[in-house]
């Protein structure tokens, strides 16, 4: 089986200051990280192989030449093959067009290691928050899709996918090929082991560029290609001019704001 | 796609019992507002089996149209089915705009049928509005968990498509007047649905944590100093009948499992009541309570951010505010 | 442990490369050559796990990996309670096959992204988190051949403290491990007299930046106090003649070759 896992590099949102005179973020010196619901889908992926040893996973990312380092990231953890997307072309463009040149580079790295049997997407990344790549990719490919997928396992032609609902875990079949975004299961994702990440330190990554892709429509990439764009941003104002009970014994403190809320209807 | 009409499409998801989910309803608020901006009609589009009541709350709710499309085929949600009949639906009618409730189903289906219409769709908006220079909905809405806002705009392809998150707006006050229901006999092609549902495994794990659909939760965070220090806080959400949230500082120490997570990586919540007990505040937390009604903090420091968005706080330690403050309310409750 | 203390060998303690390096290779040498170098002086290594919170690859896999000795008295591995369990029984077997005997059992800094021990996967259930308490039980019952260790931090509330490490000597640990001292300690002078039995080395803090210990002292140091390891050591070693010494982030170039003289 082949399976490809699309990721992305992004800033670790965690870790994101508010700068309290400009209010603007402070993204200098915020680390960069593989998004981590990439990473579940990687784990998914690499379960599936545990499973079956022949099963060969692909990683791909769209992004700077820095965003290599999540692939080696991921070649450390449980990738066999790993190709970078990146070109000034494909600057600017929101989800529709880039999951247009996703398309076009797992049609591309198809050529060389063979048609996959399903693609592993992260629900959403953390950065863009938006959850629209994966199956945007699917409707691309034409291929059906399961989202907020936490463990897939292969049987026969099918994948069977445990998938998170409100009511609870539901149980999917989906012929393959397919496209599958991923969640967070229950157990955190296996770790890089050191003779692999050696070896990932030695890969080689081959990067699709803005040649890379002869039939490409230029007109559905890059800002050119993108219906939504951004009129502004801002950081959120989340003040609040609150009671403030100080100086005052915990007892009674907690009287007083029992009171309190008992007058305001809020118990 | 080509425009057709003036008119604001709201998607009304159905639940199994035929009823609408709550975002559906909630959407003809300002669906309302842009529909008469736009100087089109307010529009319901329902799709399901047996679903009446759906069609009555949504004419309820102020609907001026309602499109249903019904049949076996839609008893139950998926992609395939859904995708292409809301397409089919919209490709024949031409909207202007569509809103969609950012639930799981509208999440799998809105990038599936604004990819297959190239159309622009923005997620997850906290607020909607008509941008006066153009005429064009200004789509407001987090990114960076929560950290930033942006304000997107889909400029020239049609229909302009947005999801909406649960609870950002409310329902509209029910009015008179019935909405005018077209019913559409939308044919599914030969071997168009690809997935199955092939069962389920009802809640599994013990004491299923439902923070999302919390209306109190307590939260302890680093000040409440390890597992122990969990007991007030616990105790103070049964006395309020609610559910206990934590920080990440509390999770990675260990303290409290990761389903009682509230914040960027945890769940987001919008309850009536917040305690944040022992929580200095983090951006990356208040990202993921801010939609809360009422905010309470307890924290030993004055200065801790938390206070900044709370409704009433109090500079003590939590271990004397916590146990008094439970008492008091099981006194009020009896 | 005793010995460890009577022929003054000094417990040293290396990082083993972390998980995002971006040269895994240059690190590798690195560590291969501080351990060598702390073997041949006598000492005795003592590997991270973990440490402050930041993933890095475990003791054991680097040993391993570099295909390094491991002769029982010179070797100690920390090992904390953030890992599945799968992950727990794989460290402890492939330590156990090497021949490791000590292990400093601590509850650990967590991370986000970190994998965790559940009491019932160790056999806690009563337990409502699994601490060192627990993990220690858990190895003394499957692995009862380690000998193991655990951590005392002078700068909690010393009641509090020694009511855990009541728990903690119960459950298998034999010597104990101070946070570190920069100077004279009086929780520490008090455990020496309670315990005067049980084998404690004392953490020292080998780099200048003393700032960084604020968070577990409890009070502010301020950047610019002229913090002097060396000096602390010395002291140190005058204060605590029964104690052995264990030296953290040691500064290999600058450092290493005084360290044996102050000990002696």
């Amino acid at each position: 089986m082949n399976i490809l896992v699309c990721v992305k590099q992004v800033p670790d949102t965690t870790e994101i200051k508010i700068d309290p005179v400009k209010n603007t973020l402070i993204r200098d010196g915020v680390p960069s990280i593989l998004n981590p619901f990439d990473g579940y889908a990687l784990e998914a992926a690499a379960r599936i192989k545990d499973e079956d040893p022949s099963t060969r996973i692909i990683v791909l990312t769209m992004g700077p030449p820095q965003a290599e380092k999540v692939l080696r990231e991921c070649l450390s953890i449980a990738a066999d093959a790993a190709y970078l997307v990146s070109g000034r072309t494909f600057g600017g463009s929101d989800t529709l067009a880039t999951s247009y040149i996703l398309y076009n580079a797992i049609k591309k790295v198809e050529e060389r290691e063979g048609p996959f049997d399903a693609i592993f997407c992260g629900k959403q990344a953390i950065d863009g928050d938006t959850a629209q790549v994966g199956p945007e990719i699917a409707e691309h490919l034409g291929y059906p899709q399961v989202t907020y997928a936490l463990e897939a396992f292969r049987k026969d032609n099918m994948l069977e996918v445990h998938r998170e609902t409100d009511e609870g875990v539901q149980i999917v079949g989906v012929k393959t090929p397919c496209v599958m975004t991923f969640t967070k299961p229950a157990w955190e994702p296996r770790y890089p082991t050191i003779s692999r990440k050696r070896a990932a330190h030695r890969a080689e990554i081959p990067v699709l560029g803005d040649d890379a892709f002869p039939d490409i429509d230029t007109a559905m990439i890059g800002l050119k290609g993108s219906p939504t764009r951004v009129k502004k941003t801002f950081v959120p104002q989340r003040k609040k001019d609150g009671l403030m009970l100080r100086g005052e014994s915990g007892e009674a403190a907690a009287r007083k704001l029992c009171a309190l809320l008992r007058d305001a209807g809020v118990i | 796609m080509e425009t057709k009409s003036r008119d604001l499409w709201v998607y009304i998801e159905v639940q199994e019992d035929g009823s609408p989910k709550n975002v559906g309803i909630e959407l003809l608020n300002p669906g309302r507002r842009m529909a008469d901006k736009q100087g089109g009609a307010l529009t319901a589009v329902i799709i399901g089996c047996g679903v009446d009541k759906a069609v009555r709350e949504a004419s309820r709710h102020g609907a001026d149209r309602i499109i249903v499309a019904e049949s076996d085929d839609f008893k139950e949600y998926n992609t395939d089915a859904y995708a292409y009949a809301l397409t089919s639906l919209v490709e024949k009618y031409g909207p202007e705009s569509m809103l969609i409730g950012a639930t799981g189903n509208g999440r799998d289906l809105a990038p599936r049928v604004s990819c297959r219409l190239k159309t622009g769709l923005t997620a997850d908006c906290t607020a909607l509005d008509i941008d006066e220079e153009t005429g064009n909905v200004a789509w407001t809405r987090p990114a960076f968990g929560g950290n930033l806002m942006a304000t997107i705009l889909c400029p020239e392809r049609r229909p302009q498509i947005g999801t909406v998150r649960p609870g950002v707006f409310k329902k509209p006050t029910p009015a008179e007047g019935a909405a005018e229901i077209i019913r559409e006999d939308v044919r599914l092609p030969a071997g168009c649905i690809r997935t199955q549902v092939l069962g389920f495994l009802r809640d599994v794990s013990a004491g299923k944590v439902d923070l999302e659909n919390a209306e109190i939760i307590v939260s302890g965070g680093r000040g409440v100093g390890g597992p122990a220090g969990f007991a007030p806080v616990r105790e103070l959400a049964e006395a309020l009948g609610g559910e206990v949230g934590a920080s990440r500082a509390a999770v990675d120490s260990g303290w409290i499992s990761h389903a009682h997570q509230v914040g960027q990586t945890g769940k987001t919540v919008g309850p009536k009541l917040y305690f944040a007990c022992g929580i200095s505040g983090a951006i990356q937390h208040l990202a993921g309570m801010t939609g809360s009604d009422v905010v309470v903090a307890v924290n030993k420091d004055p200065s801790a951010p938390i206070f900044g968005v709370a409704d009433y706080g109090v500079v003590g330690d939590l271990f004397e505010v916590l146990p008094v403050l439970t008492e008091e309310i099981r006194k009020i409750r009896g | 442990m005793k010995d460890h203390i009577r022929e003054k060998r000094y417990h040293i303690e290396i990082i083993p490369p972390k998980h995002n390096t971006d040269d895994i290779e240059a690190d590798l040498e690195l560590f291969r050559e501080k351990y060598l170098r702390v073997i041949e002086s006598g000492y005795c290594v003592c590997l991270t796990d973990n440490a402050m919170g930041r993933m890095a690859f475990q003791g054991h896999e680097t040993i391993a990996e570099l295909g390094l000795p491991v002769p029982p008295e010179q070797v100690m591995i920390h090992l904390n309670t953030f890992h599945s369990k799968k992950h727990l029984d794989e460290v402890l077997d492939s330590l156990r096959d090497m021949g490791v005997k000590y292990l400093l059992v601590v509850s650990g800094d967590g991370g986000p992204r970190m994998m965790r021990l559940e009491p019932k996967d160790i056999g806690a259930e009563g337990a409502a988190t699994v601490t060192s308490v627990e993990l220690l039980r858990y190895i003394r019952d499957k692995y009862p051949a380690f000998v193991t260790g655990v951590a005392f931090n002078p700068y909690e509330p010393a009641d509090f403290e020694f009511k855990k490490l009541e728990r903690k000597i119960a459950a298998g640990a034999s010597f104990i491990v101070t946070q570190p001292l920069l100077g004279k300690n009086e929780t520490v002078d008090e455990l020496l007299r309670r315990y005067p039995d049980i084998p404690v080395i004392v953490e020292g803090w080998m780099t200048k930046k003393a700032w960084l210990l604020s968070d577990v002292v409890g009070y502010e140091i301020p950047t610019d106090a002229d913090y002097d390891p060396i000096a602390t050591l010395r002291e140190l070693v005058r204060l605590y003649p029964n104690c052995g010494f264990y030296l953290s982030l040691l500064g290999f170039k600058t450092q290493y070759g005084l360290i044996g003289d102050i000990w002696s």
